[in-house]
């Protein structure tokens, strides 16, 4: 079970047959009540423990929770139990929902829309043998005839990630100067990099990682904001799930910042994987090839003329090339049309330079996999990182070699399969984010009136780094 | 007429606490120790008995458990249960702390530099095995993050010859590493040890290594197709078991003599030779020399002098090191 997350967070131990996992902070995070340090305890026959005062008074002690909502947010461990509740945040979930809604009032019905990665759509397209849009199609249509309201194409909120990405980084680089953390920005959209940072690198690393949200997280404030207000529902009322590539995004969904207080509701409130579809699509007895297409959802899909539409620079997304050609023309004047993209220690480590008057003024990396990740960090933290922007990805090859993509077939490799996969990703046409009309109309409506703080709440997010916990009673020796 | 183990000489390395591991230069000039008090010793003849040279006190906040000269003789390597492997320069009798390596999430247990002085490899509790690089400038980088093992990675070894590493592990088995593409990937798990498998030592040709665990034996491995391409095969061609009363630490193959050497939890080291006259694929090892009480304590490491055949170090959960010549009665 455990074996499903990135590598990046697989590097924690994973054994918790008694105690909690080592590096479980949860219990220093309980608050101290002030009192004697001496203390009597005594045992109930029920279980539960009683302080015994000084004054002969009692007092019930509190059990130390830790629910696996504490759990999967934070980042201080990731413990077998919790790997186990994780696979059960499955497809299940999705039918259950699915299934209480014919059953329950008009009232008591939620609206459930699920947005579709397009790294997810190009794996199932590799195995169905069909185009990525075309997958998209009966994807919307299979869905819908299970009792899902809305399919939506994370390509969509992806434009959004894209442009404040862009945003950010010009942001950084006119004030890199004065802060010395501004530069070099490292990508956010993965939370296997995320959560490694935050546990092993705390708050050295930080500062340098971008705040724009993800494309997943993008999609739950339109989703649980945008969308629900103009369909007059609560946010509790809808029910978001995101497909994804990987098991760390169901990580991401669970963040105490993507949890709305006030509405009680989670912007995303499942993620299931490539290969949970899958599964699906197997317990329903449905082949996607036999399918009947539906049109898709446009509403929030990246599309043109029924087509879905892709962002160039790679299955990760494209930050790197996205937020180069944007800072080349922005800064520079200069109108990149292919971007030149040199292999270092190993291809997984690629870098791209811009060159004005013989002087290099823009150098840009995209760093996949742990062993890049670290030589990164490491060079960071010895003040000898020559870049001003790292595309980070926890898994090598990217995110269309996600934990959570279909595996090959008994008569295909590994690297077979990628490369299908990759080039079904490639095939949709790249949309500039810049020019996208609906975007930046949007962006206007939605977000014009609210207020700067309101529009940081919507498009960015923090991050916290997780102390470490020495505590002698749980080495083990 | 048995052969013999003699004491040469024995000292305390390391007041008070475990000596954990004694390393030859590869001109066998010197030696480094360390142990639970945290430090590195450097030692080196003076006359005709051993001095110690320098104390390397300040590189590490946890018992030390592993040091490793490289190849040029001019580094030395040292691991530690603080999580971080430091590389030291030799500054003329002196050592100083180039860079520390950091990434293991827990205690690294052991350090070793490949015979061709640029890569380095570190394991460590977190059930990882780490390759490092070093470049021109003395920077070190992380080439590779192996998890092939399910439990605490007790030793890397890398082979003479080739570039090819291998690992021992609680897990019980050993795993064998070759660079694939521009990665580094376990092209062989060995398996048939009951327990623990401690360390490895690889023979003089390369073609066999040897092996020893916590289940008390000492096992042989030997392999078909070792340069590739396609899957190497290991194969255990001889088990020496019923020799050792506990758990067996440290095993070493002597380069310059072909003897066997072994450190055992019950306080002996045991020299092994191979009938020159049995099948290849069926060695036979016989006990040449056992001293049971080569220390009051465990032996946990044993090393081969380098330049001198029959010249042995050991060292011991009672801080002591102990030099011994093995004397061969045919000699």
């Amino acid at each position: 079970m455990a074996s499903h997350f990135s590598g990046v967070l697989k590097l924690t131990d994973l054994d918790d047959f008694i105690t909690p996992s080592q590096e479980c902070v949860k219990p220093v995070k309980l608050e101290k009540k002030q009192g004697k340090s001496v203390a009597k305890i005594q045992i109930e026959d029920d279980g539960s423990y009683f302080q015994i005062n000084q004054d002969g008074g009692k007092q019930k002690l509190e059990k130390a929770k830790i629910t696996l909502n504490d759990c999967l947010a934070c980042s201080g461990c990731i413990t077998s139990a919790e790997s186990v509740l994780i696979a059960q945040q499955s497809q299940e979930e999705i039918f259950k929902v699915l299934r209480n809604n014919k059953l329950a009032s008009a009232t008591d019905q939620v609206v459930v829309v699920v947005s579709v990665s397009p790294q997810s759509r190009a794996s199932l397209a590799a195995r169905f043998g069909m185009s990525s849009s075309e997958t998209g199609r009966r994807l919307t249509s299979f869905l819908k005839g299970l009792g899902v309201h809305h399919v939506f194409d994370t390509g969509f909120s992806r434009t959004f990630s894209l442009l404040e990405s862009q945003q950010e980084f010009l942001e950084r680089f006119q004030r890199k100067e004065q802060d010395k953390s501004a530069l070099p920005m490292l990508t956010s959209a993965c939370p296997g990099w995320i959560c490694y940072a935050e546990k092993t690198h705390g708050e050295f690393i930080l500062p340098y990682i971008s705040t724009t949200r993800s494309p997943q997280q993008m999609m739950g404030s339109l989703v649980k904001d945008y969308f629900a207000e103009a369909q007059g529902l609560s946010p509790r009322q809808i029910f978001h799930v995101a497909v994804m590539p990987c098991y760390d995004k169901k990580l991401e969904a669970s963040r105490p910042d993507f949890y709305l207080e006030e509405a009680e509701s989670r912007e995303v409130d499942l993620v299931i994987t490539s290969g949970e579809v899958l599964s699906m699509l197997e317990q329903e007895k449905v082949i996607l090839n036999e399918v009947k297409a539906a049109p898709l959802d446009e509403l929030f899909s990246n599309v043109n003329g029924g087509e879905l539409l892709s962002h160039a620079g790679g299955g990760s997304g494209g930050y790197l090339h996205h937020v180069f050609t944007h800072t080349a023309k922005q800064l520079f004047g200069e109108e990149v049309k292919e971007l030149t993209y040199k292999t270092l220690k190993n291809k997984d480590f690629q870098e791209v330079t811009l060159e004005k008057d013989g002087v290099v003024v823009l150098r840009f990396a995209s760093t996949y996999g742990f062993r890049n990740i670290q030589n990164l960090v490491q060079k960071l933290k010895r003040g000898k990182s020559p870049y001003h922007f790292v595309e980070v990805m926890a898994c090598p090859s990217g995110c269309l070699n996600g934990g959570g993509q279909l595996k090959p077939l008994p008569d295909q490799t590994s690297k077979d399969l990628l490369q299908q996969v990759e080039r079904l990703y490639k095939a949709e046409t790249a949309s500039v984010p810049e020019d996208d009309t609906r975007v930046s109309d949007l962006y206007h409506s939605w977000l014009h009136n609210v207020g700067a703080e309101r529009a940081r709440q919507l498009l960015r997010t923090q991050y916290h780094g997780v102390e470490k916990i020495s505590n002698g009673l749980v080495i083990k020796w | 007429m048995k052969d013999a183990l003699v004491l040469v000489e024995r000292f305390n390395a390391h007041p008070d606490s475990r000596c954990w591991h004694v390393a030859w230069n590869p001109t066998a000039t010197l030696m480094a120790s360390c142990g639970g008090d945290r430090a590195i010793r450097i030692w080196g003849k003076e006359g005709d008995s051993w001095k110690c040279l320098s104390v390397l006190q300040d590189g590490h906040q946890r018992t030390v458990r592993r040091v490793a000269w490289s190849p040029c003789g001019t580094y030395l390597a040292s691991a530690s249960f603080d999580a971080t492997t430091c590389i030291w320069k030799k500054k003329n009798d002196d050592f100083e702390c180039l860079t520390t390596l950091e990434g293991h999430e827990n205690e690294v247990k052991c350090v070793t530099w490949a015979p061709s002085g640029n890569l380095l490899a570190t394991c460590s509790r977190d059930k990882s095995v780490w390759v490092w690089e070093v470049d021109e400038e003395d920077e070190y980088e992380c080439v590779t993050v192996i998890n092939s093992h399910t439990q605490d990675v007790k030793l890397v070894v890398w082979h003479p010859t080739l570039e090819l590493l291998a690992s021992a592990s609680y897990d019980n088995n050993i795993c064998v590493y070759k660079e694939e593409d521009d990665d580094w990937e376990c092209k062989a798990t060995l398996e048939g040890h009951a327990s623990t498998v401690w360390s490895l030592t690889f023979d003089p040709s390369g073609q066999r290594m040897a092996s020893c665990s916590d289940d008390r034996t000492v096992k042989i491995w030997k392999c078909q197709n070792i340069e590739g391409p396609g899957d190497m095969s290991w194969k255990c061609v001889c088990t020496l078991s019923g020799f050792h009363e506990r758990s067996v630490y440290d095993i070493a193959w002597c380069r310059l003599t072909g003897a066997l050497v072994t450190a055992c939890g019950d306080d002996g080291v045991r020299v092994f030779k191979e009938d020159p006259s049995a099948d290849p694929d069926q060695p036979v090892f016989s006990l040449a020399a056992h001293v049971s009480k080569a220390h009051s304590q465990d032996v946990n490491c044993v090393a081969w002098n380098p330049k001198e055949g029959g010249v042995l170090a050991t060292c011991s959960d009672n801080g002591e090191i102990a030099i011994w010549k093995y004397q061969d009665d045919h000699e």
